[in-house]
């Protein structure tokens, strides 16, 4: 057993537990907290992967960035509302399982036909990881792929400005009669 | 690396099953929102491993790009999830069944 | 002048077509328009008779070619106008007495709204029926036929607000309708054994020995079609029910139409094809039958009738019976000079009874008339005079007329048949004469003061007054007179069969016949003695209906045919309801119930959707799988 198929072995199980967990919290702070667990795993395989970039960004931009972002609207929308556990949609939850269950054995089968469970990694990534892997990657990243970086760019500030226009409050003056009855719906 | 690609795709695949069935099984939209970055997050582990497998760094791009997608994504839906909850008091997605026949 | 006769039907068709366009500026001057065009075509009409009597007696037929019409590979009909002698003679008598009318109706149509309009529907009948005695084929005669029909049609129904005269309309063209389908199988039938429609071909291709060159079914088929049309247009039984209707129409129509042409058509068509008739065994027989029959059926109904116009409209169904009559014992010179005199005396006695109503306020019924022969001296003359002509009391016209007729049965037929002959006779006199004595005999019945009408309608009359006294003695004192001699390379020579009474001994019979007829009426319903409303109202009571309505034929009509035919329109009505817009509507039904049930599925849940779509996914990647 060499050391990447001991930590493989060790954080597969941790991944799809986690993520099980996620799944099955009533309070959505758990879940998150589960996710962030399972993101983490997912860092450590990019690492096994040699992609040590990805495995920072990961890190830093997914569990860091992101997961802050979920956890800060989970807390504004009420932290302690759990959900309901009745299911009211006949057959839903069997569906899930059943279509999860079909997912797997898809991607079981095609994995089988397609690479088949024996093959190994080939050994020369080394080359292709030449001075370091940021460098190889800002390499391909802004030569080959330099349009739809800039898209991408684009793209970021469209959903800052969206996401500002969309969770704009309506504005509207607070009446006499409201502010004393100590409703405040606009400014402040 | 002595671990066979097809675990890593495997795995992959199990993690977005997991993934979908959140999808299908949760009410709160935020919970739904998380399921759908685990599945994204699946994606990009077999991108990875993809990549890997071929010797070639586009695999490695192409899942940076979908995190950055990812990104802007979750800024817009979670905006989109607040706006509705102030208007609608709940982030249940039962509750907002309007257009129906 | 031959070479202008086209002039003759395209001179009223010019009247007609002005009158329609300027007819209301022109105002009154339409009819006088319309009156000098037709009275031009006689002019005309007389300018031919005195070129064709310029040729020798063999030669008087001519063809005037106007132009080609049709063309087709096997079919070839052209408008061509045929002068003989026969025709020459229809086109004198439609344009001469047609003048007449026109201008008698310039006084009665007068204050009229649509006053032009009348003109010009009557400018145009006149042009078709030219048109049909001109022709010299018969798909020619078959479009004056139908233009007939049709004006018949719009000027009967001319006061289409009344729905009477809008109804009887309507009858008028669909009970000559269906003779008219029947004519025209027979003049298809024609074209199949012929090869053409052309009279010259059909008619004389093998001069009087055509009998063995056509078979005798198909010539007996081909005559009992075009008798059908005969039939139907000159209102004899069984297709005679329209006419008494179409007194509704303004008096003219009924004196120009229904009495002195139209009608007559029937008869011309007849006598034109007599050769195909002759060369069936049975084709005369059933027009002598029908002719015979319709006479004794009309005369017993005029009878019964109150009506002054319904008296002269079964008088009329009657005299054109006499000329089938005659046309069925080949005596066809004898049913052409009836219908000649006929056309006189008629017409005088409908403008005459026209004048009677203009004067009495539009009254028509004979009960509410009587003493008018103080009040319109001229118009009861005139009348007189055409009534005598009908009873056939020498020395007026119907006398030499109708007693030739019943002289040839005499001759020809078998005693049956001449008595029969005799009593249709006898009855025309006795409607007659009770028509003229309840109307200008006695005492006053009317409510109203009647007057005599203006010159305008005077003096027509007293031409044709002239014409029905005279007309008999100028065109044929005996069987071979002038007007026999003159038909004779048309029609063939009268034959004269031994047998039977002497000439001087049936004009004798005719005479007493007549004479008595009119003492009879005389007695019960002129002199005041008998009081003909008591016994009409007890004992003969059901005599008096039954003659009154026509022996019951309309309403045997309107059991047999109007009702199930009501019927059958109702069910396919219903049919077409329920049925037909049923499955229509049922079809839009059941796709909406459909989508009632198909639109269940929008749930609005977006987790049941996001099932579904995640469903049909796993499904397209397991048939991509096992595919693989």
């Amino acid at each position: 057993m060499t050391a990447d198929q001991i930590v493989f072995w060790v954080f597969a199980p941790v991944s799809i537990v986690s993520a099980l967990l996620m799944l099955a919290q009533r309070n959505a702070v758990h879940a998150a907290l589960f996710l962030i667990v399972n993101l983490f795993t997912l860092a450590v395989f990019f690492l096994l992967l040699d992609a040590p970039f990805l495995f920072a960004v990961q890190i830093i931009v997914y569990a860091g960035a992101i997961m802050v972002l979920f956890l800060f609207v989970i807390m504004l929308l009420g932290v302690d509302r759990e959900e309901q556990l009745v299911e009211h949609l006949k057959g839903q939850r069997p569906l899930a399982v059943l279509l999860g269950a079909g997912l797997v054995a898809e991607i079981v089968v095609a994995v089988r036909a397609g690479i088949g469970f024996a093959e190994r990694v080939p050994e020369g990534f080394g080359v292709v990881n030449e001075g370091g892997n940021p460098k190889a990657l800002s390499e391909v990243l802004f030569r080959d792929y330099f349009l739809p970086f800039e898209v991408t760019s684009v793209l970021l500030i469209v959903a800052a400005v969206s996401a500002m226009v969309l969770a704009q409050r309506r504005a509207r003056p607070v009446t006499r009669a409201e502010r004393e009855a100590g409703v405040g719906g606009g400014r402040p | 690396m002595s671990t066979p690609i097809a675990s890593f795709v495997v795995l992959s695949g199990i993690l977005f099953a997991i993934g979908t069935a959140g999808v299908l099984v949760r009410r709160n939209a935020l919970v739904i929102f998380m399921s759908v970055e685990l599945q994204l997050n699946a994606v990009n582990l077999a991108l990875v491993a993809f990549s890997r497998m071929h010797n070639e760094l586009d695999g490695q791009i192409l899942a940076f790009f979908s995190m950055v997608v990812a990104a802007a994504e979750v800024v817009v839906g979670l905006a989109i999830i607040v706006s509705v909850y102030r208007r609608r008091g709940t982030a249940d997605v039962d509750a907002m069944s309007e257009l129906r026949w | 002048m031959i070479d202008l006769v086209w002039l003759v039907p395209a001179l009223p068709l010019a009247g007609a077509v002005v009158t329609l366009f300027a007819g209301k500026r022109l105002g009154k001057t339409a009819g006088w328009l319309a009156s000098a065009l037709v009275a031009c075509a006689f002019v005309v009409a007389t300018g031919v008779l005195l070129d064709l009597v310029a040729l020798p007696a063999e030669d008087r037929t001519r063809v005037v070619h106007l132009f080609d019409w049709i063309r087709v590979r096997i079919f070839a009909a052209n408008v061509d106008l045929l002068v003989d002698p026969l025709s020459v003679t229809m086109i004198l008598v439609v344009t001469g007495v047609g003048t007449l009318i026109h201008v008698y109706a310039i006084g009665y149509m007068e204050g009229d709204p649509r006053f032009g309009r009348f003109f010009a529907y009557l400018n145009l009948f006149v042009s078709f029926m030219l048109l049909l005695v001109l022709a010299d084929n018969y798909l020619l005669l078959y479009v004056g036929w139908e233009g007939v029909g049709l004006c018949s049609y719009l000027l009967i129904g001319f006061w289409f607000e009344r729905p009477a005269a809008a109804s009887a309309a309507k009858k008028a063209f669909v009970t000559t309708r269906i003779g008219d389908t029947a004519m025209l199988v027979g003049i298809a039938l024609i074209f199949v054994r012929f090869g053409t429609l052309d009279f010259g071909s059909v008619l004389h291709g093998a001069g009087p020995v055509l009998a063995p060159v056509i078979p005798e079914g198909t010539a007996t088929a081909i005559s009992l079609l075009l008798l059908a049309g005969a039939i139907g247009k000159s209102a004899q039984v069984p297709l005679h029910v329209w006419l008494p209707d179409a007194m509704e129409g303004p008096t003219p129509v009924s004196a120009l139409i229904h009495a002195a042409t139209m009608v007559t058509a029937g008869v011309y068509l007849v006598v034109r094809s007599h050769v195909l008739f002759e060369a069936s065994e049975v084709a005369l027989v059933v027009v002598l039958i029908v002719g015979l029959v319709t006479a004794l059926y009309a005369g017993i109904s005029a009878i019964g009738q109150d009506d002054i116009k319904r008296v002269l409209a079964y008088s009329t169904i009657s005299q054109v019976g006499f000329m089938f009559f005659a046309a069925g014992m080949k005596a066809y010179a004898a049913a052409i000079f009836l219908l000649v005199t006929h056309a006189f005396y008629k017409a005088l006695m409908f403008l005459s009874a026209g004048a009677v109503m203009h004067g009495l306020a539009d009254e028509a019924d004979l009960k509410r008339m009587g003493g008018l022969r103080r009040a319109m001296p001229v118009t009861a003359t005139a009348f007189s005079i055409g009534a005598l002509a009908l009873a056939g009391v020498p020395p007026f016209a119907g006398f030499f007329s109708k007693d030739q007729i019943v002289a040839e049965a005499s001759r020809s037929q078998g005693v049956g048949v001449w008595a029969l002959a005799l009593v249709a006779a006898f009855l025309s006199a006795l409607y007659i004469a009770r028509l003229v004595f309840l109307a200008f005999a006695g005492e006053r019945r009317s409510a109203t003061e009647p007057h005599e009408s203006p010159p305008v309608m005077i003096v027509p009359l007293g031409l044709l007054a002239v014409g029905a006294a005279l007309s008999g003695a100028a065109l044929g004192l005996t069987v071979d007179g002038g007007l026999a001699r003159f038909l004779e390379p048309v029609v063939g020579a009268v034959l004269g069969a031994p047998g039977g009474l002497s000439e001087a001994a049936l004009a004798i019979v005719s005479v007493v016949l007549a004479l008595s007829a009119v003492a009879f009426a005389w007695i019960v319903w002129g002199s005041g003695k008998v009081d003909w409303l008591a016994l009409r109202a007890g004992p003969w009571n059901s005599l008096q209906r039954f003659m009154n309505r026509g022996m019951y034929v309309d309403d045997a009509y309107a059991a047999v045919v109007e009702k199930p035919g009501k019927a059958a329109g109702r069910g396919l009505r219903t049919f077409d309801e329920r049925v037909l817009d049923g499955a229509v509507n049922g079809l839009g039904a059941l796709v909406r119930s459909l989508a009632a049930a198909g639109r269940r599925i929008q749930t609005g849940v977006v987790r049941s959707y996001a099932a579904a779509f995640l469903l049909g996914a796993v499904a397209i990647l397991v048939y991509v799988g096992v595919r693989l």
